[in-house]
């Protein structure tokens, strides 16, 4: 089997849990109040993406940074309790092509929190705003991460090892089947849904796997009521189509692994 | 109407790709990982799937290339040529950015690592992202270009004019890349597919009617480009349309760019009209 035969078709949900962690890197703790209080909506959100994909019957993976973890234990041990994977997400959404020699100590850090917080260790790894450095790959794969999911440049699930990542598997995102894409250009509900829906069903003919990736946040995210609404929507005409799947990245990648 | 163009055709259409792979970003000192790794699209999955669409459509196409993407993809630039496809330059790394007086020597660079991964010397020349000075088209033309597609300031091809004069011997192939390329779309406006496809059709429709020029721009990789199923399917069902109409030709740029220089009469530039 390759590893186009066992992910065809495939679909993840993922998760990218930014709170406060995305504005904590430009103000300070004080100052996360009337335009910066964006990120603390994320126990609202979360709290309607997990209703919405218990009612669905999905199971998703959450990229979680340490920070979050550190600052949600409870909540993220609830996404974790009710099935679904939990990944890690860089410590505090720092830019990984810019921390240097650091860059070992922020992946350990949050290693360890999310190890702490959930009890297994994550073995997926999504680098925040997608930015790594060349020794991300050779790192991640020395601390027993099993796949990377931060590249766009491929319809299927790929090996790493020729990019460093010895062992590992890539699981590809894609802009146009993520939230942010859209609403941080303050798209409408019904423009987004078109989007996704085309760029589903032409990945979907093609046989190919897709990603899709959301934000709890009620900015560049889905955590709205009204986003939430459009979200059900997508997901139940995906679980229409012959042949689509629901996967964890997880999932996906184990298969690839062992194709 | 009188026909300007090749087999008296009534309009003439070119379909043009950027191939924009890791050169792009390179160009710009970004790691081609992660978020920064659309351009590995382009060799991976959006030359073979575009390959596949003209010769389902059994039509010629002109694929831009920079020096830097041919270096590292020399497979899929000799599938380009293998298609009956023209190779023409784009740059060595994608340079919007101004090069100064370095200018010549990546053009002559490019046209050396085309030169040998075609076997001839390649003719049309277009610029990366915007970039162009006033030596650019006098380098062409000491290198044997025939044409360059970048300017922007007409509807039909036009000599160009250097230090005065108009040229005879080199001719410009405007391009327009706010409305029939898909950057803009895919991302300025994140547009659905299905909505540039009308817009596409619309652009061709009062092209038509005029007997004019038609040049679309495309590029293969992820993000801004028209590689993805979804987006291709757009250029397929777009190059359909194009085809239903009686009196279009599809020319390489090449093709066209002989043309105009055989028949030079037709294609002033517009500043001495």
């Amino acid at each position: 089997m390759s590893i186009e035969s066992v992910s065809a078709r495939n679909v993840s949900i993922s998760v990218n849990l930014h709170g406060s962690s995305v504005e904590l890197r430009t103000v300070s703790k004080e100052r996360l109040l009337g335009r910066y209080a964006y990120g603390k909506y994320l126990p609202i959100g979360v709290e309607r993406v997990l209703r919405l994909l218990e009612t669905r019957g999905v199971r998703a993976t959450f990229f979680v940074p340490g920070a979050e973890a550190r600052a949600w234990p409870a909540l993220v041990r609830e996404i974790a309790g009710q099935g679904h994977e939990i990944a890690a997400h860089g410590d505090a959404m720092e830019d990984h092509g810019a921390l240097g020699d650091s860059e070992e100590a922020v992946l350990k850090r949050a290693h360890d929190s999310i190890a702490e917080v959930v009890g297994v260790a994550p073995l997926g790894w999504r680098a925040p705003d997608g930015l790594l450095s060349r020794r991300t790959l050779p790192l991640l794969s020395a601390m027993g991460y099993r796949y990377d999911s931060s590249f766009q440049d491929d319809d299927f699930p790929y090996r790493l090892d020729s990019d460093g990542g010895q062992g590992m598997i890539e699981i590809p995102q894609n802009e146009m089947l993520m939230d942010s894409t859209y609403f941080s250009i303050r798209q409408t509900h019904d423009r987004v849904l078109k989007n996704w829906t085309e760029e589903f069903q032409g990945m979907h003919a093609a046989g190919g796997y897709s990603c899709i990736t959301l934000h709890p946040r009620p900015d560049y995210g889905v955590g709205r009521p009204s986003r939430i609404d459009m979200l059900d929507t997508f997901i139940q005409q995906i679980q229409a189509m012959p042949d689509a799947r629901f996967k964890t990245c997880g999932e996906v990648a184990s298969a690839a692994m062992n194709a | 109407m009188q026909s300007m163009w090749p087999g008296g055709v009534k309009c003439a259409v070119c379909i043009t790709i950027d191939f924009d792979g890791p050169s792009n970003d390179t160009g710009l000192k970004r790691v081609v990982l992660g978020r920064f790794s659309h351009g590995r699209y382009s060799a991976k999955r959006g030359i073979p799937r575009f390959l596949d669409i003209f010769e389902r459509q059994r039509i010629k196409t002109t694929f831009f290339v920079p020096g830097y993407d041919a270096e590292q993809h020399p497979d899929s630039v000799r599938a380009i040529l293998a298609g009956g496809h023209e190779v023409a330059a784009h740059g060595y790394l994608h340079e919007s950015f101004d090069l100064g007086d370095e200018e010549p020597f990546y053009l002559r660079k490019t046209h050396r690592i085309l030169t040998d991964l075609i076997g001839r010397p390649p003719v049309g020349w277009r610029n990366p992202g915007g970039g162009k000075s006033a030596l650019t088209v006098t380098t062409l033309r000491e290198l044997g270009y025939i044409y360059d597609s970048s300017e922007k300031d007409a509807d039909l091809p036009f000599f160009p004019i250097i230090d005065g004069e108009q040229l005879s011997d080199f001719i410009n192939l405007p391009d327009n890349t706010s409305s029939l390329d898909d950057f803009p779309f895919y991302r300025v406006s994140f547009t659905p597919p299905s909505e540039v496809l009308t817009h596409w059709k619309q652009e061709f429709d009062a092209l038509y009617r005029e007997g004019g020029f038609f040049d679309l721009i495309v590029h293969p990789r992820m993000g801004f480009g028209s590689g993805a199923p979804s987006r291709a399917q757009v250029l397929e069902d777009l190059i359909v349309y194009i085809k239903s109409h009686p009196g279009v030709g599809f020319f390489t740029m090449e093709e066209l760019a002989r043309w105009c220089l055989d028949h030079p009469g037709q294609w002033p530039n517009p500043a001495l009209s």
